[in-house]
């Protein structure tokens, strides 16, 4: 809480009422005449063009996915086709008048969307631009295949360009929008304003969240679009979205030139439906999905319901819209009513509505509709009807036959994803012409001179520096935080007390001081947005230093981290770039749901670099390498190391400098026997080292794993070439562990130079006990020693303390515990 | 006191471990809490085969027509027959004491008790040792049948304490006891009936081996009711359930030789998290270690095998690992003997459980008949002698024999499944002639 905002007991203690804004439904007025007074004829008669187009290329799939072909071409596509048959309206009406610099992100529905909005780009771009887009998109790939035989118009080639690039992501070829790696459900093409849709539901809600952040933050045109579906209000992380982009610090806290709520629509495409679930009447809570907004803020999130079923109302709202955003008055909750005559998807038998139900909203067709308002204000004649038809058929065949032969439009080798995991760019900044926004100089920051009078050295003469002298890894993570915060004007951090309170453990103190709000602030308790908004921060195009608090919070932003932050740079085929960085903590002594090393949940993940420091030099080094990485890096830190000093490199620079990912760190040489260890527990590897060189005569290899993934085998198959033998150990529990997945594969890489098979060294699979009785359950010295002794080398003398047998941990698994 | 190993129960297990690690050079502590030899000797093996060979005897004797051998008054001395048992088994037991003297193993009569952190608790006295060896064997298992208690309803070990004969002996369950005790009864002239649950006797063998065996056994005079549920015993009846419904039989002695359970009561096992499986057995690693450090297991406790000679060889694989030498068990050449007349033995895999593991196989199988030393030898009875090869390398699996006194010959089998040998390996060894062993060189001729 800012010290500037008193919480006042007689004010919160009042009686009273809370009044809500009203929230309109279908407000809008037919007045054609008015319309093409003020858009002109042949806008209007665009968006008849843009509707059919739409209505032929969902069509042109239906009768692929059921009849095999189209137009008496044969194509089996085998992936999904979730079409929007029927809701081209809401598409067209809403693009009619976005900008490019206006950004939609959309849904597993969204193919009428990034028609629209791509229609929409062509019509408002000049003919170079469109020519620069489409020849420099992908190295001009997408272009050669419809440049060649194409029209001579370049607004009728960027259509055939739009339609192919679209047509061939959806068919997953080499030459679509994204290489064929996004499919349909997650197609989009920045240059024409159109970012990832995606294939969770809601899944926009946040990320579309983090993009306004970005435009705010930066200081960038444009809105954003948040097209999800109606189903989608029944997703936490929809709710979390539109709380952060509410925030009150934006109108209370921020400094006055960012002052104004985000500038995004949450647009709710209602087709009543959320796959077979009717959303009002059965799995929701509303009446009338608008509501809601009134729930949000004081302004109801000025909310409304529109007329999906008639584009120029849809138009007329975003419209309206626009000017409050302008105002600062975002976000905005919009609900656009709309209706799917097709399934939810080729398979759906729509066994949960009756056929006069459909009927009844094809009365309403609004293509037929809208030509017949154009016929009436004598705009379109049958003539004009008829000959749009065939154009959109001519150019949906031509479209259809080059994106469905493979010749021309071959499949990406699928070997070639692996070098699209990740985007592996070095990015000092991701605005090297602007000077980042700071309130103090470098030297004038209280904390840099605090720790001017730190020891960087964690020991000196042989004797520990005390805790409050020594220059701790908290103090790593500032100096790193810090170095990009002053050399890179787009990065932002969050989380829940990153300002004023420095962060829950004081790896931020001092940063308050050096940056504006808009810079560092605090999120709500909402880990979901927290990462979601980082991913849509990225994807626009900055870098994003978020928080978790606990490892264990993970949970509640699964979706996020596994899907999203995960999957957009090789879904994008490395056209986007993710550069996040989430810090999560891994605790102790808060019990069960506060002291969990969750590793291996992200390790198994593909597109996720894990690193895991545990001295102030990597920690520091690896942060920096992480904030000048393109790449998503989930960076592990351990609350039993935050007040420690460096005990193996002679000191922490206080210059830059990185730890690269990838090769572990040797902080003991031996010969007789490999520990490999992961965070914290590399402290008491050493110790258990110490005893076994003292009691056993024993040696040991200890490595640190500061970076799970990517790692480097190298140096570890060559110390068990050395040892023949190896053991394992970190604070995660043991099964599932990341060191099960290290010790497998050293069985593979050196089965013939073990003399025992790898040994892990896990907590208990327990939860985790109080604090009292924590060394029962997180591994020990006298663990490591025993589980040698037992199961790898014998050791003269020595009385076990625990049971390290197989036979127990059989008798474990079997129990599952 | 404290000891380099404990051992307890002094069966084939326990007294074999014993020796063994005291000729290692260890300082050992041998609990029983009955007597030397365990089961086997005292209640088992040793004293079941006595009275099989008084009843091969006399049979020999009464059937010997064919060999000219005319017997007349001839009678049958049950008590007599016992007297030989009891000196048996007394001559073995002194000779196990003599042994454990020999070795210096400390032997104390005693139930023993298992306390954490390596310690053994015997008569209220604590001895702690380095390691410890449970072998403390199996008992009978007796099924909830009504009228199980009564006093001629007998186990295995009651049966070898009866000295009469009754008039109708009927076996529930034709396992390899119930087969002995039926084939011993029926040599001397008693109406025996077995009562089998399931469709065969003696399932675990290879099916052709148990036909055999039950055929050669009806031709002593011992009847087969297979498929038959035994749901009461009375003073002078047994009631049993099979396809034709509820019969009844007249009986006057009634063995109960259902199986045998693992002996893990009273010794505190539960309380240490010893890991037992579902069926009771002590659950061991192919070395014998248990989940406890320190703590092994070998024998019928295990619930594996339930024969003497693998229990006395899992004792040795847990010695031999505490002594540093690398061994573990291995199932596969375990050989097996049921000492009726014909004698059964086997080792190795059945072509129905080779090919369950996915193993091509060959089968070859002979009469014993054409063997000139067996037909001189038992002219009544028929037997076969039947080999698994693995099809491609010609590797002998497996070995499967009923005839004669087939037990004598089947460790020849077994080294030649431990030692791996293949069919033209086989070829080349010598074989003595006329001798019954000649049949397992000879069945090479049939496989196909």
């Amino acid at each position: 809480m800012p010290k500037s905002q008193i919480v006042e007991p007689t004010k919160e203690r009042q009686a009273g009422s809370i009044p809500f804004a009203e929230v309109p439904l279908n407000q809008y007025q037919n007045d054609l005449a008015k319309e093409k007074e003020t858009y002109g004829e042949e806008a209007l008669l665009g968006i008849y063009e843009d509707m059919l187009l739409i209505r032929e290329f969902e069509s042109m799939l239906q009768s692929i996915k059921t009849q095999g072909s189209y137009e008496g071409i044969e194509y089996d596509h085998k992936g999904p086709a979730h079409l929007s048959i029927g809701q081209e309206a809401s598409a067209v009406g809403q693009a009619f008048l976005l900008d490019v610099n206006d950004h939609i992100l959309g849904s597993h529905r969204s193919h009428g969307e990034i028609l629209a909005k791509g229609m929409s780009a062509i019509r408002k771009l000049d003919d170079d631009s469109l020519l620069t887009i489409m020849k420099d998109f992908l190295g001009g790939d997408c272009f050669r295949v419809v440049e060649k035989d194409g029209a001579s118009d370049v607004k009728q080639l960027a259509r055939d360009f739009l339609l192919y690039g679209a047509l061939a992501e959806i068919f997953g070829r080499e030459n679509g929008f994204n290489r064929g790696l996004g499919g349909s459900m997650h197609a989009f093409f920045p240059p024409f304003g159109i970012l990832p849709n995606n294939a969770i539901v809601g899944g926009s809600a946040d990320i579309a969240t983090g993009a306004a952040l970005f435009k705010k933050v930066n200081r960038k045109n444009g809105l954003v679009i948040s097209n999800i579906g109606d189903a989608s209000m029944g997703c936490g992380p929809t709710w979390e979205a539109m709380n952060f982009a509410s925030m009150r610090q934006f109108h209370e806290l921020w400094e006055e030139s960012m002052q104004g709520g985000l500038p995004i629509i949450f647009n709710f495409m209602n087709n009543f439906y959320g796959m077979g679930g009717q959303t009002a009447g059965e799995t929701m809570a509303f009446d009338y999905l608008a509501r809601v907004g009134a729930g949000v803020n004081p302004q109801s999130m000025h909310a409304e319901r529109v007329d999906g079923y008639n584009p120029l109302a849809v138009a007329d709202a975003i419209r309206r819209k626009r000017e409050l955003i302008e105002k600062g008055e975002g976000p905005i909750l919009l609900e656009t009513i709309t209706y799917r005559y097709s399934g939810h998807s080729p398979s759906d038998a729509s066994s949960y509505r009756i056929k006069e139900e459909i009927e009844a909203w094809q009365s309403f067709d609004p293509i037929n509709s809208y030509a017949k308002e154009l016929s009436d204000a004598g705009i379109l004649n049958e003539e004009g009807i008829a000959s749009r038809k065939s154009d959109v058929v001519a150019a949906m065949t031509k479209a259809f036959g080059l994106a469905s032969d493979l010749e021309v439009s071959p499949r990406l080798p699928s070997e070639k994803i692996a070098g699209l995991m990740f985007s592996s760019r070095k990015r000092e900044s991701y605005d090297p012409d602007r000077k980042p926004e700071l309130l103090l100089a470098h030297d004038e920051n209280p904390r840099v001179q605090a720790l001017a009078k730190k020891s960087r050295a964690g020991v000196i003469d042989g004797k520990p520096v005390s805790k409050n002298k020594v220059f701790q890894y908290r103090d790593a993570i500032f100096e790193a935080a810090l170095h990009r915060f002053e050399t890179d004007p787009t990065m932002v951090a969050y989380g829940e007390e990153n300002r004023d309170w420095g962060g829950a453990f004081a790896c931020y103190r001092g940063l308050t001081e050096s940056l504006p709000y808009h810079r560092l602030f605090n999120s709500p308790i909402s880990e979901a947005a927290i990462v979601g908004t980082a991913c849509g921060y990225a994807l626009e195009g900055g870098r994003a230093l978020v928080e978790l608090m606990y490892c264990d919070f993970m949970g509640r932003a699964g979706d996020e981290i596994f899907n999203q932050l995960a999957k957009w740079q090789s879904m994008s085929a490395c056209i986007l770039e993710m550069p996040v960085t989430l810090r999560v903590s891994v605790g102790s002594k808060y019990g069960a749901q506060h002291s969990q090393d969750w590793c291996a949940l992200v390790n198994h993940i593909p597109g996720l670099k894990v690193v895991f420091p545990s001295t102030p030099y990597d920690a520091k080094g690896m942060l920096n390498t992480a904030l000048a990485g393109s790449d998503p890096v989930i960076f592990f830190e351990s609350q039993r190391l935050y007040d420690i000093g460096e005990l193996f490199e002679k000191e922490v620079p206080a210059e830059y400098y990185e730890v690269p990912f990838g090769p572990p760190a040797q902080r003991r040489v031996g010969k007789d026997i490999t520990l490999i260890t992961v965070g914290a527990t590399m402290y008491r590897a050493l110790e258990a080292a110490d005893i076994l060189e003292q009691k056993y005569g024993v040696t040991c290899d200890v490595f640190d794993c500061r970076s799970i993934s990517p790692l480097d085998y190298d140096p570890l198959i060559a110390s068990v070439q050395k040892t023949g033998k190896v053991l394992l150990s970190s604070d995660a529990c043991e099964r599932g562990s990341v060191l099960h997945d290290i010790g497998s594969k050293i069985s593979q890489l050196a089965f013939d130079d073990l003399d025992a098979p790898p040994v892990v060294v896990g907590s208990r699979n327990w939860i985790t006990p109080c604090a009292e009785v924590e060394s029962d359950f997180f591994p020990q010295p006298f663990w490591i020693i025993d589980a040698i002794h037992d199961r790898i080398l014998p050791l003269p003398g020595h009385q076990l303390t625990t049971n390290p047998t197989t036979g127990e941990l059989i008798k474990r698994q079997r129990g599952g515990v | 006191m404290k000891y380099d190993f404990a051992v307890i129960g002094a069966g084939p297990a326990g007294y074999i471990a014993a020796k063994k690690a005291a000729s290692a050079g260890k300082k050992v502590l041998l609990v029983e809490k009955s007597k030397l030899g365990g089961v086997c000797l005292n209640e088992g093996c040793v004293p079941s085969k006595t009275l099989l060979q008084a009843a091969k005897t006399y049979h020999h004797a009464k059937h010997g027509s064919i060999f000219g051998v005319e017997a007349e008054g001839l009678t049958f001395d049950f008590p007599k027959a016992h007297e030989h048992k009891n000196n048996v088994m007394n001559k073995m037991r002194d000779g196990i004491a003599g042994l454990m003297k020999k070795y210096k193993v400390d032997v104390v009569e005693g139930e023993a008790k298992l306390l954490p952190n390596s310690q053994v608790e015997i008569n209220g006295e604590t001895h702690e040792a380095t390691d410890i060896l449970l072998c403390t064997g199996s008992s009978p298992a007796i099924p909830p049948i009504p009228g199980v208690d009564l006093e001629h309803v007998v186990d295995s070990s009651g049966i070898l304490l009866r000295e009469t004969l009754p008039n109708h002996l009927v076996v529930v369950g034709g396992g390899v006891i119930g087969c002995e005790f039926a084939c011993m009864y029926a040599s001397v002239g008693v109406q025996v009936t077995v009562l089998e649950a399931m469709p065969e006797i003696c399932p675990n063998l290879d099916p052709e081996v148990s036909a055999s065996l039950r055929e050669g056994l009806a031709k002593k005079g011992v009847t087969f009711n297979l498929g038959a549920k035994v749901e009461s015993i009375s003073a002078d009846k047994v009631s049993y359930a099979d396809d034709s419904g509820s019969n009844e039989l007249e009986a006057d002695l009634v063995l109960v030789a259902t199986g045998r359970r693992p002996n893990t009561q009273n010794l505190g096992l539960e309380e240490l998290g010893l890991d037992i499986d579902d069926r009771g057995g002590v659950r061991v690693d192919n070395r014998g270690a248990t989940n406890i450090p320190g703590l092994w297991a070998a024998g019928d406790v295990t619930g594996q095998a339930w024969l003497a000679h693998a229990a006395s060889r899992m004792a040795e694989v847990v010695v031999n690992n505490i002594t540093g030498r690398k061994d573990h068990m291995r199932y596969d050449s375990m050989p097996a003997v049921v000492y009726t007349s014909p004698e059964v033995a086997v080792v190795g895999l059945t072509k129905e459980e080779a090919e369950a593991r996915g193993i091509k196989v060959k089968v070859g199988r002979i009469p014993m008949a054409i063997n000139a030393r067996y037909i001189a030898e038992n002219p009544d009875e028929t037997g076969f002698c039947k080999v698994v090869l693995e099809a491609d390398s010609r590797r002998l699996l497996g070995v499967h024999m009923v005839g004669g006194a087939c037990s004598e010959m089947i460790f020849g089998a077994t080294a030649m499944l431990e030692t791996e040998l293949r069919e033209e390996e086989i070829e080349e060894i010598v074989f003595p002639h006329p001798t019954t062993s000649e049949i397992i060189k000879d069945v090479f001729m049939a496989v196909r």
